[in-house]
């Protein structure tokens, strides 16, 4: 049996994503599903990081044996602040294509943008 | 200082822009003056053999993050602002909103950090800035398939980038260094350990939605048609060329060559196919971008440091002609109103001259002819590219980039009237002059002696062949129209795309 790491979760919330950006077509389910996708990279580089009874990283805790690796905590901040301005900005968007459309089904829109493409020629 | 300087001028004005958006113009002017300066800098300690580099924040090299100012990352910093230049000429007199500036001062400072950084995790940041500087460009005109677009864009390059992160925290466990030099070092000593293969089928996988691969960049075709025309310009000529670097960047650390070569003929060839079946120019532009970036994967694939200068040559040519060919196109379409091939054959009179003058300089350019751009940088690549096979797969992506560009032909030919604007002029020629004496400058990118090495009368002849036969097969297909599928472009596909690219990657690199 596979052990229930944050490495195995990351893949399988990695995996769920991906069946929800193929599977669903309610384009603000497909953002949700993307930010799991992200999410799941995200915690795959904490757990790569992580070591079993690690200290956590802080130069104020007394150094009671080996400490966790700082540098993934350090950088997935970035990460998350970006995801966060990826799935804003995409919302966004979408907000712009429903008061167009009166839809998020992603066939739909992509339908109507189509048939709008061929009544320009 | 000038590492630091480059990108950081370019957000300050970004900032600028918005504060004050009368003046955005002459921020505008004064950041491309100072990029102008600060690249000059750059290129005499090149030119004296010190290579600047600098990490930030005082760290230890490995800890910190690296800039390195290297003859690459000059080229394509020295790209970007000649595309600058470019457009910011081309909108001198369109009535454009502040945001559209900082957007481009955005793009532009990010394309700058991006070619002079070597940390792995600043490049993700940082492609995450372009990604959405460029979403937000794409979908600046507000027009609903813009917006359509640029969301696709947005999504289908947010899950590249989460491969790419997938691959760094492999890299970072098991080499815990997140500089590229120092990765390199560490791989070399176990190349063929099983998490190396992971990881570069992650990292590159990810990158190649960015960079305008076929079977991964299935939004780019819809992005590059749909923005407006400067947009367009900067997408297919910088963008699209910083992905591009990113993998010339990650080709040095993992050994990627078969991998290139096959990547590289695949979207050659199904970017040629789809560009002979469209009849809107604009598309046509956007897939003959998917097909040369066949060249420049092939180029890097093959590996010799001829092959690699070919291919950075190449690079900054097609980033100039097609730059060109996208403005000249989009004020064509805008003139006759569509984008359609037939209804601007049948308007073509309505081009004006200059207009006319840069779509013949770009076409010219792109097929090749000598002694334009496309020419010189293509008889370097080729005349690297051993064994022959890989020759004669070049050979056939030119003769199919003059198939595809054989039906603009009825445009070139035509009475003009009226006038285009001066400094649109400006802009064309510009960019129209780099491509006519490309062969001059691309002397500062390839050795003297590798140039006059390849460029031969067989060059020449070979040169001037692939265009006639293109012509020849344009007069058999163009009666036989064909439909390949049209469905692979939406989101759904791209995403199962994409997931089978990185497994075809990682069954490539398990051969390699």
């Amino acid at each position: 049996m596979l052990a229930l790491n944050g490495v195995t979760i990351s893949v399988l919330l990695f995996g769920i994503g991906l069946l929800g950006l193929i599977l669903r077509r309610d384009l603000v389910v497909k953002l949700l599903a993307l930010g799991l996708v992200n999410s799941a990279a995200i915690l795959c580089l904490v757990s790569l990081g992580a070591r079993r009874d690690g200290a956590p990283p802080l130069l104020m805790t007394p150094a009671a044996g080996a400490m966790v690796d700082p540098l993934p905590q350090a950088i997935v901040l970035s990460a998350i602040v970006i995801n966060f301005a990826v799935l804003a900005l995409a919302l966004v968007f979408v907000m712009l294509l429903v008061e167009r459309y009166h839809t998020t089904d992603a066939h739909r829109i992509e339908r109507e943008t189509a048939a709008e493409e061929d009544s320009w020629n | 200082m000038e590492l630091i300087l480059l990108p950081l001028i370019r957000f300050l004005f970004g900032g600028l822009s918005m504060a004050s958006g009368r003046a955005s113009r002459i921020f505008a002017i004064l950041a491309l003056v100072a990029d102008a300066a600060l690249l000059g800098k750059l290129a005499v300690s090149l030119s004296t053999g010190i290579s600047p580099a600098i990490i930030l924040g005082g760290w230890d090299r490995g800890l910190g993050i690296a800039f390195v100012g290297d003859q690459m990352g000059l080229t394509f910093a020295a790209l970007t602002w000649g595309l600058g230049v470019a457009v910011v000429l081309y909108t001198w007199r369109d009535a454009l909103r502040p945001y559209f500036f900082m957007l481009l001062h955005l793009l532009i400072g990010a394309s700058y950090a991006l070619v002079l950084t070597k940390d792995l995790f600043n490049t993700y940041v940082i492609l995450e800035l372009l990604t959405l500087a460029s979403f937000l460009l794409v979908g600046y005109g507000r027009r609903p398939r813009q917006i359509w677009a640029s969301l696709r864009y947005l999504i289908l390059c947010s899950l590249g980038m989460s491969l790419f992160l997938f691959g760094i925290a492999i890299v970072y466990y098991h080499t815990r260094s997140l500089d590229l030099t120092e990765i390199a070092v560490r791989i070399a000593t176990d190349p063929g350990a099983p998490w190396v293969r992971l990881a570069a089928a992650l990292l590159v996988g990810g990158v190649a939605v960015k960079a305008g691969v076929f079977l991964f960049s299935l939004w780019l075709p819809a992005a590059h048609a749909r923005a407006i025309p400067a947009v367009s310009a900067l997408l297919s000529g910088v963008v699209i060329k910083m992905g591009v670097v990113v993998l010339f960047r990650l080709s040095g650390v993992f050994p990627l060559g078969l991998t290139f070569t096959v990547l590289g003929f695949a979207t050659g060839l199904l970017g040629i196919l789809y560009a002979v079946q469209t009849y809107d120019v604009k598309r046509l532009l956007a897939f003959s971008t998917l097909s040369q970036i066949g060249y420049l994967l092939i180029g890097f694939g093959v590996g010799s440091e001829a092959a690699r200068l070919g291919a950075i040559d190449y690079a900054v040519a097609h980033g100039l002609f097609k730059g060109l060919l996208f403005l000249a196109v989009g004020e064509a379409a805008r003139i006759v109103g569509t984008s359609d091939l037939r209804a601007l054959v049948l308007n073509r009179n309505a081009i004006p001259g200059a207009t006319r003058a840069a779509l013949i300089v770009g076409v010219l350019g792109i097929i090749g002819m000598p002694p334009f751009a496309g020419f010189a940088a293509k008889a370097v690549l080729e005349s690297a590219l051993h064994p022959t096979i890989f020759h004669a797969a070049v050979g056939l992506l030119s003769v199919g980039t003059a198939v595809s560009f054989a039906k603009l032909a009825p445009l070139l030919f035509a009475r003009s009237s009226g006038r285009t604007d001066r400094t649109r002029a400006a802009s064309y020629g510009w960019l129209g002059g780099t491509v006519v004496l490309f062969l001059p400058l691309s002397a500062t990118i390839v050795p003297r002696s590798l140039l006059t090495a390849t460029l031969v009368w067989p060059a020449f002849l070979e040169a001037i062949a692939a265009i006639l036969l293109g012509l020849g097969l344009y007069r058999l297909v163009r009666n036989r129209p064909f439909r390949l599928p049209q469905g692979v472009f939406r989101i759904e596909e791209g995403t199962l795309v994409i997931l089978a690219g990185f497994f075809l990657i990682y069954v490539l690199l398990l051969n390699g």
